[in-house]
């Protein structure tokens, strides 16, 4: 489990990216973190692995505290940035240069992923391509077997048959004793893979929701006509009419549709948050 | 498993760090070896011995040591390499002292084995080339020797090496990028800045001050008579501790808590 307590933090003194933020993150549960670009998704999750401190409040992961970066604690959690690291080694040397620190790092998992994500071992790994490099690293960080997957934008570089391969796997991976956070700002990508969502806006969390939830309390639907504009959160004109965002007020089944979600949230914060404000999904 | 120390990981991580940027790492002490030789012989070549002798020691493993010094944390220069290397699963401690392992231990090692390698042989040749019915030849012999690594010159550089690696260690947890020239401009700077400073004390103290050498010296004119005054043997040595010891200990304390603090 991840708490985050009452925490702030910024870049500089004066200017807070986040402010008392308090969240829980539960095991077996896969997160979309949604924002904007700039909006502190991987400040977020820096903060998480132990690469930025609070300025204030506490951070719980797993009973760890990040920012003391133990051994004992980085062994549990992998974090692929943005923009990945790969030296100058060939794939096997990198295996056998940096899987003996994961103790669960698993070898026959390690091929499989690298097979299935089609990593070629073709030579070092710093002269494949950027997609390539990226794949090699997810599925390093997969066959590590950590508690905490924490991934930054990791759709980005990959081609449309390896986003399709990436969401497989992770999928295939996850496990009741297993968080994994998914920083993007690409939410397609994230179709049918996290089971809740936290969005994220100048620092402020807006929503922290399972899909159920939003679809139980959001109807996303295609309308000819809007009829009460004042109940609309989103709206965008389609070729098939006009799609909408409105609060779910008549038990409506509809499919959750996470770009328009996300506009619909950071477009209209305060009206999510009383919609969401009576049951746990807390919008703080 | 030792959340601070633990030798099977410690291990691991000195593999990784010394095979991840083979070429990096040990090219670059290769190519301090070469451009040490390459000093020698061209010193060698154009002046006297000992200026070939202690020109291409102070600069092989002073200038050296302290280029290698500023390329063992150089992960910090990309996002991507610096995340990677602080949520490596190693103690930070491990980090540090792997760091301070390979610019102080294993180069040190590597260079002065090297060094008296190379001085051995220009010396041999020296010795070989002189014809032993000459009429000086005993003298001209003895006069050249190989550089003592307890001597005054080789005693001063360890000094100099002490504070400038560990400078450095800490200057490139600092400075993400180019740290080698932001700490050597800042190194520079101290001194000169500290070198003025004694001079205006010291002025203040002796009225027909010559030149002021820091922790050192002093030289005076009292009419046409020219005076040295040097510091007392018992403050010398205390001097001599602080800046052999003291400050790149305090240096090295100063690098592994920006380590554990270092935020990317």
């Amino acid at each position: 489990m991840i708490e985050i307590q009452d925490v702030s933090f910024g870049y500089s003194r004066k200017k807070m990216l986040y402010k008392n933020l308090t969240l829980t993150l539960e095991t077996g549960t896969i997160y979309g973190l949604l924002g904007k670009n700039g909006a502190g998704k991987s400040t977020l999750l820096k903060n998480l692995i132990g690469l930025l401190f609070p300025a204030k409040g506490k951070i719980n992961v797993n009973s760890f505290e990040p920012r003391r970066r133990q051994p004992s604690f980085l062994q549990t959690i992998y974090f692929i940035p943005e923009e990945v690291y790969v030296p100058s080694l060939t794939i096997k040397g990198y295996r056998n240069l940096f899987a003996p620190f994961y103790p669960s790092f698993e070898d026959e998992k390690f091929s499989q992923y690298l097979k299935e994500l089609d990593v070629k071992d073709e030579g070092k790994l710093n002269t494949l391509s950027f997609g390539q490099q990226k794949k090699f690293i997810i599925a390093f960080a997969l066959a590590c077997n950590t508690k905490v997957l924490l991934l930054d934008e990791p759709t980005n570089g990959l081609d449309i048959p390896s986003k399709i391969q990436f969401r497989k796997l992770i999928a295939s991976v996850m496990n009741e004793g297993r968080t994994i956070v998914i920083s993007t700002h690409q939410v397609r990508d994230l179709e049918n893979l996290i089971d809740r969502i936290i969005i994220v806006d100048n620092g402020s969390l807006l929503l922290n929701a399972s899909l159920g939830d939003i679809s139980e309390k959001l109807c996303f639907k295609t309308v000819s006509e809007v009829d009460d504009p004042t109940r609309v959160l989103y709206a965008e004109d389609t070729l098939k009419g006009i799609s909408v965002v409105q609060e779910n007020t008549e038990g409506e089944d509809s499919k959750v549709n996470l770009e328009q979600l996300f506009n619909a949230v950071t477009e209209n914060p305060e009206m999510i948050k009383a919609i969401f404000s009576n049951t746990e999904t807390l919008v703080k | 498993m030792n959340d601070t120390f633990n030798l099977k990981r410690f291990g691991w991580l000195f593999k990784k760090t010394l095979l991840e940027r083979p070429a990096q790492l040990l090219g670059l002490i290769g190519l301090i070896l070469v451009i040490t030789v390459l000093f020698y012989a061209i010193l060698r070549y154009m002046g006297p011995w000992d200026v070939a002798q202690n020109g291409s020691f102070l600069i092989g493993f002073i200038g050296g040591g302290t280029f290698l010094a500023s390329f063992v944390f150089t992960y910090f220069t990309s996002n991507a390499s610096g995340s990677s290397y602080l949520t490596l699963p190693a103690s930070h401690f491990e980090k540090w002292l792997c760091a301070v392992l390979i610019t102080g231990v294993i180069f040190t090692s590597i260079f002065l084995l090297f060094y008296r390698a190379i001085d051995i042989a220009f010396v041999s040749i020296y010795h070989k080339a002189l014809n032993p019915t000459g009429p000086f030849y005993k003298e001209m012999y003895e006069a050249i020797n190989v550089l003592p690594y307890n001597g005054f010159i080789a005693g001063k550089a360890y000094m100099m090496f002490a504070n400038f690696t560990t400078a450095m260690l800490v200057g490139a947890l600092y400075f993400n990028k180019a740290a080698f020239i932001k700490v050597a401009l800042i190194v520079c700077a101290i001194f000169i800045a500290g070198s003025y400073l004694n001079y205006f004390m010291a002025k203040a103290v002796f009225d027909n001050l010559d030149k002021a050498l820091p922790y050192y010296a002093v030289f005076i004119t009292v009419g046409k008579e020219f005076g040295k005054i040097i510091l007392p043997s018992f403050a010398s040595k205390a001097v001599d501790i602080c800046i052999l010891y003291i400050i790149p200990s305090v240096l090295l304390i100063t690098a592994y808590v920006r380590l554990r603090e270092k935020e990317f």
